[in-house]
């Protein structure tokens, strides 16, 4: 690949193409990565963090390295990015998570250490680079950069390539075991077994009973009264727990007519 | 002094391991069998130890027959990195063979005793597994060829104290007292363990001969710097001064008293507590390379030689009152192997005389608890000697003994540490003299004191039983009583059984006679390892020492004897309004008492208990109060949440990242 | 085009490697086609084959000193002992994996996906534990190994992964006290994800300052370069501390307390054990290999975070009241004793590698007894329960007792015989405040240990202590061995120490 075409001079200087497209994209990376700790919406931030991978994805083609731009686009942005999306869809957003700090002092020092760690790193990294020659990337990409990568990918890191494997694997193994869980036979239940299980002896196929119709209480807990005059368990939610009714909270309320509170006439 | 070797062990002598194995699978099995061994196991334990007493007779014949008299026995290997060294080797020498005698020889009297003092005891079998365990380890102590061997023993006898104070655990003070001898102890093996590492650093090498014989070419070609073997030798004393009780750690042993009698009577103060004048004694060779450490020990033995009499005097516990003379009395022998030269030996047959005679006392004093419902107040007993035969006479022997009377073995091993303190090069000399010969003067009048109070005078005990017909003006004294009293009951004192006196008994005996017998034997054994009691001209002669000493001893013991021969002081009044002639004599005998021992006694006991109770106890609190509190306020820490985990990771990021980079960039 | 030529692999050295990754391939396979009431006795066989298998290739391997794969893997002495020390314990702690019969299916969850306390997880409480958790464990051990000899830092932090993965998702398989063990896990990944950043970074830098992540090549151009070494100090800075991180070194040790109350108790053992071992081997190799020349620039760094790590760990071990955590305090406080190792350089490392073994065993049995006192909700671990246990279970408590004497460095313990190895070749390397510090903080530590002693014997029992279960098979052989193991390298430490000694050092070519 033409290193004219990318930008690069070969001495490692900066043209002035990439120093503006830098200045104008790392202000934007950095708003990404800043708000997508700050949004509340999970949406937002998930869509700041594509902002950075996005603009991060430009500065390795502007780098000379374009087979790693495309990839930090096509897979992080382009496939990561939109399944956290999804998920975060699926699961639904939710904004009323309590972002309220309880811990004392906490933000403040986080801040300032993170600010602190920066400045000591970006300050670090000024003047270290600055005595440090970047040479051999003529060479690296000679024969384009793509071949490149492959050379080393598959020659010297060829067994940490392949040992990479056993960590999908296991990432594949522990979604399976978080995620999935297993119905022994039998358990497994298609359309014809629901239906015939629905309509079996016994079982009573129409919806169930509303909680409170023909109730004598107005708790969720009580259970429906069915025409018969019998209670069904069916009509109290799971989640409500059964409990005893007291006295006052059985009797029947009072109705429009009658004077006596509770009476029954 | 020439190089020091060891020969081989031979014959006999090559299973020498056998010592230790013995009580040590005994204790195993103990331990493991569990319930099953409830019945027997205590005969286990006293059958091993007899095994190891006829085995260290066997070995002590062999070792008198052979030319070197020394036996070293090379196990293995114990740890080899680059040039150090370790090797697990037993050495059989004169030192070791009279200790590993006193060990298990007084050790089997005393298992003997323990099976009638524990019999309604029902941790019997696991106090005899924790008895045996500490056998094994005092053997290891004193039979290892090493230092680090030495420190093993040091640590499992260390271990099996700190398990049989606590024994009663469901008693607070043995709890506490457990801890606090286990803290303070821990100081002391600090000191141990540097010394060791410092030996290392210094000899590479912890075998005794070839650190010995390191000291003695450094002596004689200033390789190793003066420093070097000060340090080696103020260390090896800290580790002394814990194990041995000594100032400024003596605290934990009085208390120590909290566990079951015959441990106070083996451990604290016939064999463990002695350990430190092993150590001392067995590096002969590097104290006596410097003076400065050998003044540091003469001090810190005159010290709490006095400070253990002055306390002792003031003490009402009948075993108090004996670990503080203990305390005392390893002053003394400590005061003996810090003087150098031929008093190492002097300091050695005291240990031995005084592990006859305190046990005997101790095992006395155990008598006397048992008989009386485990009542320990002097206060509280009186007139016993009626009751409780064999019990008297053997105590009364051991108080002849301890308060070095001619001719009980304290008259030959005490004396001789006093003269050899006298004649101590220069002013020092008079100094430590002094010392030791007020202490024995206190020794006889506390000893007396406890003597008197406890087997003669009016029975207090049965005062308090018929205490309103007595009462005749001295109403708040018997209310003062009362009120602590809780031995009310005891009505009839009673001799103990036949297997607790016949040790006592033996004891007694070895209280009569050891040290005639040992005080010039036992010098002429030790030679080999201490070198030769060189023939001193010192500024006392020994028969002035032994007149000066005799007067002392017998005025401190008349002056006890009339002051409490009708038991406690308040009881006394009567006597001085009815004698006018010994009036004044008593009347004197009160002010000389009064100034002399109550008022400075009394303000000194005070203030050293003070110090006891506040400053050390204190600083042993106190330091673990701030690990506890300075472990809580950092386990506060620990929130359990992980953005406070990430902060902490993050902070300690940016500190380890600003420490490498500041270099750099500055 | 065609200049993309394969380096020479020596695949016999690799064979460990590829034997333990190969049966953890197999074993996921097994998961899928091998029918469930098989599962568990064809995954138990088949990792303990490879763990087997993995030392015995390794023991055959013994005198190998290569370079292979064009430096990513540096196959040398004490590369092959971490390695045998890594199966080895984890062939110990594959006892506690596997054992079920303490509790009815094992110590792990069934369905992970159930739930916690939800009626599914409810239902399967008695069911058969979850059979990936072999594979997972082969993976990790895999890693470790590999960890050991990575040649670059990026193999190392491939490596580095594939040991944390498996162990993030089997800290949260625990069976009783779901939501505890989830939690670790999560504490444990984040932070783990956390320190593996900084790891990164540091690489990076350090591939800014020397043009290559070889470790070698690091030293080549360290000695050679007259570049400003303040990408080297920065890129050294951060990569200590993702290494520090899974060392449970101060400060970067506040995920080990949780994590190892939470996880599953033998992965607490795989943990203290073989993570211990493969971190130290890392941070050993890095050190030794890469950055010994630069020593000076980073000796003071490490030593104040082995002194900090020796104090805060056995500082705060005094208050711990939970077994479980009180041993990672003393896991921590340890892991100060090996930086200490570290910090020494060339002469300690044989000693590092015996301190490993021998707390590698002590922490094995440990835990594996830990799991034997249990109640109706599964182990016991709160230390009020613990009193008086001796009463009832004297075997059980002189082993425990053993075990706490052995950590608290009671002479004739394999405690205190390594503390001794590596205190003395740390004296050697004249680091002196350290081995003052170290045998302090190690006098502060014998108090916890020991008040678990007391507590066994010394108290009464109370109404509610738990009983000792009657262990399986595997738990005993696991106590078995590491008491035996603790009681051994005490008594007769010197043919391991000729071993680690004559296994040399890292290769440096």
């Amino acid at each position: 690949m033409n290193p004219a075409l990318t930008g690069v001079l070969a001495d490692g200087g900066v043209t002035t193409g990439e120093a503006v497209t830098f200045w104008i994209l790392a202000p934007i990376a950095l708003a990404g990565a800043i708000g997508m700790v700050l949004l509340r919406n999970a949406v937002h931030s998930a869509l700041s963090l594509v902002l950075t991978m996005l603009s991060l994805g430009v500065f390795y083609v502007l780098q000379a390295g374009p087979f790693i731009g495309m990839v930090q686009i096509i897979v992080y942005t382009g496939a990561i990015m939109m399944l956290f999306l999804f998920v975060i869809m699926l699961v639904g957003r939710n904004t009323r998570d309590s972002l309220i700090e309880v811990l004392r002092g906490q933000r403040v020092a986080a801040i300032l250490l993170g600010i602190g760690f920066a400045m000591l790193l970006g300050t670090g990294l000024a003047r270290g680079i600055g005595s440090i020659p970047a040479v051999g990337l003529a060479e690296a990409n000679v024969n384009g950069n793509v071949e490149g990568i492959a050379k080393l990918l598959f020659t010297r890191y060829i067994f940490a390539f392949e040992v990479t494997s056993a960590l999908l694997i296991t990432a594949a193994v522990g979604a399976m075991i978080l995620a999935h869980v297993e119905k022994k036979p039998g358990e497994k239940m298609d359309q014809k077994v629901l239906s015939r299980a629905r309509f079996e002896k016994g079982n009573y196929p129409g919806p169930k009973a509303g909680p409170g119709v023909f109730a004598t209480s107005d708790s969720v807990a009580t259970p429906a009264l069915l025409p018969d005059g019998t209670f069904t368990e069916r009509s109290v939610s799971k989640v409500v727990p059964a409990r005893e009714l007291t006295i006052a909270e059985a009797r029947p309320k009072a109705v429009n007519g009658s004077k006596e509170y509770g009476a029954i006439k | 002094m020439d190089s020091i070797t060891y020969a081989d062990a031979t014959g006999a002598l090559s299973s020498m391991w056998l010592l230790v194995a013995i009580p040590a699978v005994s204790a195993a099995v103990l331990l493991l069998l569990g319930k099953r061994a409830d019945k027997w196991g205590h005969w286990l334990g006293v059958a091993a130890v007899l095994a190891a007493f006829g085995l260290a007779v066997t070995y002590f014949f062999q070792l008198k027959g052979l030319d070197n008299r020394s036996a070293a026995l090379n196990l293995f290997e114990f740890i080899h990195i680059g040039g150090l060294e370790v090797n697990v080797g037993l050495l059989f020498d004169p030192l070791t063979a009279v200790f590993v005698l006193l060990i298990t020889g007084v050790g089997f009297l005393i298992h003997v005793y323990a099976v009638g003092y524990m019999s309604h005891d029902p941790g019997r079998r696991r106090f005899f597994a924790y008895f045996n365990l500490f056998v094994a380890a005092m053997l290891l102590l004193v039979l290892g060829d090493n230092y680090v061997m030495l420190y093993a023993g040091w640590e499992g006898v260390g271990l099996a104290s700190y398990l049989l104070i606590s024994f009663w655990y469901e008693r607070p003070a043995a709890a506490t007292a457990g801890k606090k001898a286990f803290l303070i102890n821990r100081v002391g093996d600090v000191g141990f363990a540097l010394a060791i590492f410092l030996m290392f650093a210094t000899f590479g090498t912890t075998d005794y001969a070839k650190v010995f014989n390191g000291v003695l070419e450094s002596e004689a070609g200033q390789t190793v710097s003066a420093g070097v073997l000060l340090a080696l030798g103020l260390l090896l004393l800290l580790g002394a001064c814990g194990k041995s009780g000594q100032f400024p750690l003596q605290t934990w042993l009085p208390d120590a008293m909290e566990g079951p009698t015959p441990v106070s009577a083996l451990i604290h103060a016939a064999t463990m507590v002695t350990a430190g004048v092993y150590m001392i004694a067995r590096s002969a060779t590097i104290f006596n390379a410097n003076e400065t450490a050998q003044t540091v020990v003469v001090s810190i033995g005159a010290l709490t030689l006095l400070i253990g009499c002055i306390i002792g005097c003031a003490k009402d516990g009948i075993k108090r009152v004996l670990a503080y003379s203990t305390v005392s009395q390893i002053g003394y022998m400590f005061l003996a192997v810090g003087l150098g030269g031929g008093a190492y030996a002097l300091g050695i047959i005291h240990l031995l005389a005084h592990g006859f005679f305190k046990a005997g006392l101790f095992l006395g004093a155990g008598s006397v608890m048992h008989g009386m419902k485990d009542q320990e107040d002097i206060r509280r007993y009186g007139g016993l000697w009626k009751h409780m035969k064999i019990t008297w006479a053997t105590f009364g022997l051991g108080w002849l003994a301890i308060i070095g009377m001619f001719p009980f073995s304290g008259f030959f091993t005490k004396d001789p540490i006093i003269l050899s303190a006298f004649n101590r090069e220069g002013w020092t000399g008079w100094l430590y003299g002094g010392a030791a010969l007020l202490g024995a003067g206190l020794t006889a009048f506390y000893m007396t004191r406890l003597f008197v109070l406890t087997f003669h005078g009016k029975p207090r005990w049965e005062m308090e039983k018929h205490g309103d017909h007595h009462a005749d003006g001295d109403e708040a004294h018997h209310a003062g009583i009362k009120q602590t009293a809780d031995g009310r009951d005891i009505q009839h004192p009673h001799e103990s059984p036949l297997i607790m006196t016949i040790p006592l008994i033996v004891l007694a005996l070895g209280s009569v006679f050891a040290g005639y017998l040992m005080s010039t034997s036992v010098v002429d054994w030790l030679t080999p390892v201490l070198g030769d009691a060189p023939e001193e001209h010192g500024r006392l002669s020994h028969g002035t020492v032994t007149v000066l000493t005799l007067g002392v001893v017998v005025i401190g013991a008349a002056i006890a004897f009339l002051l409490f021969r009708n038991g406690t002081e308040l009881v006394e009044r009567p006597a001085r309004t009815h004698i006018v002639r010994a009036a004044r004599n008593n009347l004197y005998a009160d002010r000389f008492n009064e100034l002399v021992f109550e008022l400075p006694g009394r303000l000194l006991t005070r203030a050293l208990v003070w110090v006891d109770n506040r400053g050390v106890d204190g600083i042993v609190n106190g330091l673990a109060a701030a690990f506890g509190g300075g472990s809580g306020r950092l386990r506060r820490l620990q929130t359990g949440y992980v953005r406070t985990y990430a902060l902490s990771i993050l902070s300690g990021a940016v500190l380890v990242v600003a420490a490498l980079l500041a270099v750099r960039l500055g | 085009m065609n200049d993309i030529q394969l380096p020479p692999i020596d695949y016999a050295a690799l064979l460990p490697m590829l034997i333990v990754f190969g049966l953890a391939c197999v074993g996921i396979l097994a998961e899928a086609f091998v029918p469930r009431k098989h599962r568990f006795a064809v995954q138990a066989t088949l990792t303990l084959a490879a763990l087997i298998a993995g030392l015995v290739t390794v023991i055959i391997n013994r005198d190998l000193e290569v370079t292979t794969i064009g430096g990513a893997v540096t196959i040398d002495g004490a590369g092959l002992f971490l390695q045998g020390i890594i199966l080895v314990l984890g062939i110990v702690a594959f006892g506690l994996i596997a054992e079920r019969r303490l509790e009815r299916g094992g110590a792990f969850v069934a369905n992970a996906a159930h739930a916690a306390d939800s009626d599914g997880d409810k239902k399967q409480l008695n069911e058969a534990g979850a059979t990936e958790i072999f594979p997972l464990t082969l993976f990790a051990i895999a890693g470790m190994m590999l960890f050991c000899v990575s040649g670059d830092l990026l193999t190392m932090f491939v490596a580095l992964e594939v040991f944390s993965l498996p162990l993030y998702l089997m800290c949260g398989l625990a069976r009783r006290r779901r939501l505890l063990s989830q939690e670790s896990a999560l504490k444990y990944f984040l932070l783990g994800a956390f320190a593996s950043a900084f790891f990164l970074y540091g690489v990076a830098l350090i591939y800014g300052y020397a043009g290559s992540v070889q470790l070698v090549a690091i030293k080549q151009s360290v000695l050679d370069s007259d570049k400003s070494g303040v990408l080297l100090a920065a890129g050294l800075a951060l990569l200590a501390i993702g290494l520090l991180f899974k060392a449970a070194a101060v400060p970067f040790h506040v995920w080990t307390p949780d994590v190892y109350q939470g996880a599953p108790t033998p992965i607490t053992a795989l943990m203290a054990a073989c993570v211990k071992a493969a971190a130290f081997g890392g941070l050993l190799r890095v050190f030794n290999v890469a950055f010994e020349t630069t020593s000076w620039d980073w000796r003071p760094v490490i030593t104040a975070v082995a002194m900090a790590t020796m104090i805060v760990g056995s500082i705060l071990a005094v208050t711990q009241t939970d077994i479980k955590r009180l041993l990672a305090y003393s896991s921590i406080a340890n892991a100060g004793y090996l930086l200490v190792g570290v910090v020494s350089l060339g002469g300690a490392v044989g000693s590092s590698m015996f301190y490993l073994v021998a707390y590698g065993f002590s922490v094995l049995a440990a835990f594996g007894m830990v799991t034997l006192v249990r109640d109706a909700d599964g182990e016991a671990t709160h230390l009020s329960r613990w009193a008086g246990l001796g009463k009832g279970s004297p075997l059980f408590s002189a082993m425990f007792t053993i075990i706490m004497l052995g950590f608290a460095g009671i002479p004739l313990t394999s405690g205190f015989s390594s503390k001794f190895a590596l205190f003395s070749s740390a004296w050697d390397a004249n680091q002196s405040a350290l081995v003052i510090v170290g045998v302090l903080s190690s006098v502060v530590l014998a108090f916890p240990y020991l008040k678990v002693v007391v507590l066994l014997w010394l108290n009464p029992p109370g109404d509610e202590t738990p009983t000792v279960s009657v262990p399986g098979y595997l738990t005993r052989a696991v106590v078995g061995v590491g008491v035996l193991a603790t009681i051994v390298l005490g008594v007769a430490p010197s043919w391991l120490l000729d071993m680690v000694n004559s296994a040399g050092t890292f290769l440096a070519k």
